[in-house]
Order: structure tokens, then sequence, then C-alpha cells
């Protein structure tokens, strides 16, 4: 999960949020200062097509 | 001897956050408790370190606008969390140097503080956490 950077009592706006080791998030994320980012999910690959038909 | 003149003016940071502008005081004092390990034939009490339990007591001016003070705060009550405080805004530095209590705990949190006529101001407690201090 990746974070934006909403206020900027945080940082500049826009800009992905890496929390710090002990920071709350989910107080960050309540208060409005980031938003969550969901990751794009990677392309399926094109379905093709097999024959199975063997040419005997 | 020299001496120099400093005047407070902390930067302050709750959960990352910059509350330098909601804060007017800044107490942050490092305790290592004291374990008493006096024994007999000792003519005076001695002691030796035990847990760390520093502390940083603030004051802020009371805000309910948005991403200011109490929505900082109000989801932190009992949780831990990571403050930073350093003795000016200039970078920080050997002589700039900049402190976190990382894991602290924050007990209570005043919600409303009113007085006819007078500005509100709240004075919440960290306690706890890994002292550290960096100079770059």
């Amino acid at each position: 999960m990746t974070y934006t950077i909403a206020s900027s009592k945080l940082g500049v706006i826009g800009e992905p949020f890496i929390p710090a080791d002990g920071i709350n998030v989910a107080a960050l994320l309540s208060g409005g200062f980031i938003v969550e980012q969901s990751t794009p999910k990677p392309k399926k690959p094109a379905k093709t097509s097999t024959d199975t038909n063997e040419e005997i | 001897m020299a001496t120099s003149t400093y005047l407070s003016n902390p930067l302050v940071t709750v959960n990352s956050v910059d509350l330098t502008d909601q804060t007017s005081s800044a107490n942050l004092t490092r305790v290592i408790e004291a374990l008493e390990s006096t024994s007999f034939g000792k003519t005076a009490r001695v002691y030796v370190g035990g847990l760390e339990n520093s502390t940083l007591t603030l004051t802020m001016y009371n805000s309910f606008a948005a991403t200011e003070t109490y929505a900082t705060l109000a989801a932190l009550v009992g949780t831990s969390t990571t403050v930073t405080i350093k003795p000016t805004s200039a970078a920080t530095s050997a002589t700039n140097p900049v402190s976190t209590l990382t894991g602290c705990y924050l007990e209570t949190l005043p919600i409303i503080n009113a007085a006819l006529g007078a500005l509100d101001t709240i004075d919440i407690t960290f306690t706890g956490g890994v002292y550290s201090v960096a100079t770059s």
C-alpha cells in the first residue's frame, strides 16, 4: 500500500508519503493528512486460443 | 567565558505532522529511572539506571480546523507514535540537533479547555518511547 501527502503540514501535497518508524498511519489517514493509493494490478496477459485438435 | 543568547523557537512534529504553529511551549525531559542499589555498609544511597521513560510535554492551541491540532491528536490517544523536536527550524546540524521519541504513548487528550475571552489551549504529554538524537 502506498500513501500520498494531502496536507502541507506533512510535506508537499501530492508527493508520496513513506512512514518512518513508529508513525501511526491510521491516525494520519483518519485526520486527512494522507490518502491511500492503491497499487495498480499487473495487466493480465491477453487470452490466446489454443488449438487442441490434433491433425492426424 | 563566552556566552550565547538562545531564543526558544523550536520545531515540533507529532506523528510527522508539523504543529510548530500551534505550539507555544515544549518541554522534553530525558528520564532514566533510578533503581536503588544501596547495600549494607554504605553511608549514602546509591542508584543504578533502570528503564528509560522520557517525556515530552506540549502546550498547544486547540484548533478543530482541518489538519490542525485536533485532527492530528484525536486518533493518537491510547496509541504510540513518534514525536520530534529541534531547537530551531534551521537545518539539522550539530548545533541544531533533532531529538526524537519513537514509540511514545499519548495517554490523555483534553478536548475542550475553554474560558471566556481566552484562547483554547491544551497540555499534552507523550511518555516513554526510545530517545534518539540526530545531528544530520
